[in-house]
């Protein structure tokens, strides 16, 4: 008998498990609502500031000889020194979510060390923190609550040191990488260098109001310098509120996947059960049948 | 009348998009308007307010912390970091308001010449308001 008890307990607690997990996948349901709207909303800013460099880096490009020559530009081919900012979540229970960010990281590590570059880290989110921590590799500095609640002062804020590193020439590069929202089931991870911008990806030639343009001369390099302070920053938001976004789309289908396990695992454990009432039964019956035979 | 489309940007989304017949804006090099088929140029903001006459002739004060500014002849594009509008239903919708605009500057410079004279600014469009 005491073997039925038990299934009937476990019974219980797999179902109390499969109540938490439906209410997690529905929180986070509700969340990456919120979350995508506000990703969505501030691309365009991202759109305004990428047209707006992009004018006048060309008009820099066309009005002084020899082009740009902000540090922000140019490629460096042999990087002594490169920033690495990632970002994870705080909590975990989404899956392979930090994982994925984190095995990055460790491969981008990896090929920068067979490189003979020095890399500092610098990470946000509490899960990617620890898990550095318990590897014993040394952070350069870490930021705990900023990835579940992404503010654009705070993330100014953390890459300032990087951009001013940047400028200084202590750094040669600077990466952000962070698993991004590509839709309500899937991740897309994100390894973006930052600082020196890509200057490649700017199609100069379908500029067509930049001849109308006006600046004044001395005024475009500091202007340039300024957006593109404002850029980086920017792109430091984006990678955490997109990174917010993902982390609840990875957790709602984990949750979702939990809860139907819960289920299956419901489902067998009453078969179980039924099984194991329906031997007790015959088993007494055994008993009082051959009770009554022997009397005989 | 004569309009040229305006559109606010901050990171978080964009706070103002429509028709405006004038538009005052906080330039680095001091304050300067926009009328319709203004030249061409592009600029930087300092803190201060941006002050966009409507078609109606309402004003709307919105107060901005660091911006660069894009004007052609049909078209002004601000791009701002941190900005409040100020606006609102109520008395202490705009109240609200009014400190919300006061910490954004606040936080941004540090000369408490330049909060005076924008704080003082931006309470005379709240006054119009009420």
């Amino acid at each position: 008998m005491a073997n039925l008890k038990d299934i009937k307990r476990q019974i219980g607690s797999v179902s109390n498990t499969q109540k938490t997990t439906r209410a997690m996948k529905l929180v986070s349901t509700a969340k990456l609502r919120r979350a995508e709207e506000l990703a969505r909303r501030s691309r365009l800013f991202a759109e305004k500031t990428n047209a707006m460099i992009q004018d006048i880096a060309f008009q820099i490009e066309c009005t002084k000889m020899g082009g740009i020559d902000n540090r922000c530009f140019t490629k460096i081919e042999t990087p002594k020194m490169v920033d690495i900012i990632f970002v994870t979540a705080d909590k975990g229970l989404c899956g392979g979510f930090n994982i994925q960010t984190l095995k990055a990281v460790n491969k981008m590590m990896k090929e920068f060390k067979e490189d003979k570059v020095k890399v500092r880290l610098r990470g946000i989110g509490k899960k990617g923190v620890e898990f550095y921590k318990y590897n014993e590799v040394e952070l350069f500095d870490a930021v705990i609550d900023l990835s579940s609640a992404p503010d654009m002062g705070r993330a100014a804020e953390f890459i300032t040191t990087s951009i001013n590193d940047f400028k200084d020439g202590k750094t040669d590069a600077v990466y952000i990488i962070h698993n991004g929202y590509k839709n309500m089931i899937t991740q897309e991870l994100h390894v973006d260098r930052v600082l020196p911008v890509d200057t490649d990806s700017f199609d100069c030639s379908t500029n067509t109001n930049s001849s109308l343009l006006e600046i004044e001369a001395e005024d475009s390099e500091k202007m340039l310098d300024s957006l593109l302070t404002k850029y980086v920053e920017y792109n430091m938001y984006y990678a955490l509120i997109d990174s917010v976004a993902a982390e609840h789309s990875a957790r709602m289908q984990a949750m979702d996947a939990a809860t139907n396990n819960a289920k299956e695992m419901v489902k067998t454990l009453n078969v179980k059960y039924n099984k194991a009432r329906q031997e007790a039964i015959t088993t007494e019956l055994i008993e009082i049948i051959s009770g009554v035979e022997s009397m005989k | 009348m004569d309009t040229l489309n305006l559109e606010v940007v901050t990171p978080s989304g964009l706070i103002f998009d429509g028709k405006a017949v004038e538009v005052t804006l906080p330039g680095e090099e001091g304050e300067f308007g926009v009328l319709p088929h203004h030249a061409s140029l592009t600029t930087l903001l300092k803190a201060g307010v941006v002050d966009i006459e409507k078609e109606d002739k309402s004003v709307e004060s919105i107060v901005v912390n660091w911006g660069v500014v894009q004007v052609d002849e049909k078209k002004v594009v601000v791009l701002v970091d941190g900005a409040v509008a100020i606006r609102g239903e109520s008395e202490s919708d705009i109240a609200k308001a009014l400190d919300a605009a006061k910490t954004l500057l606040s936080d941004v410079s540090d000369s408490n010449l330049a909060i005076a004279s924008v704080s003082a600014k931006i309470e005379s469009a709240a006054h119009k308001l009420v």
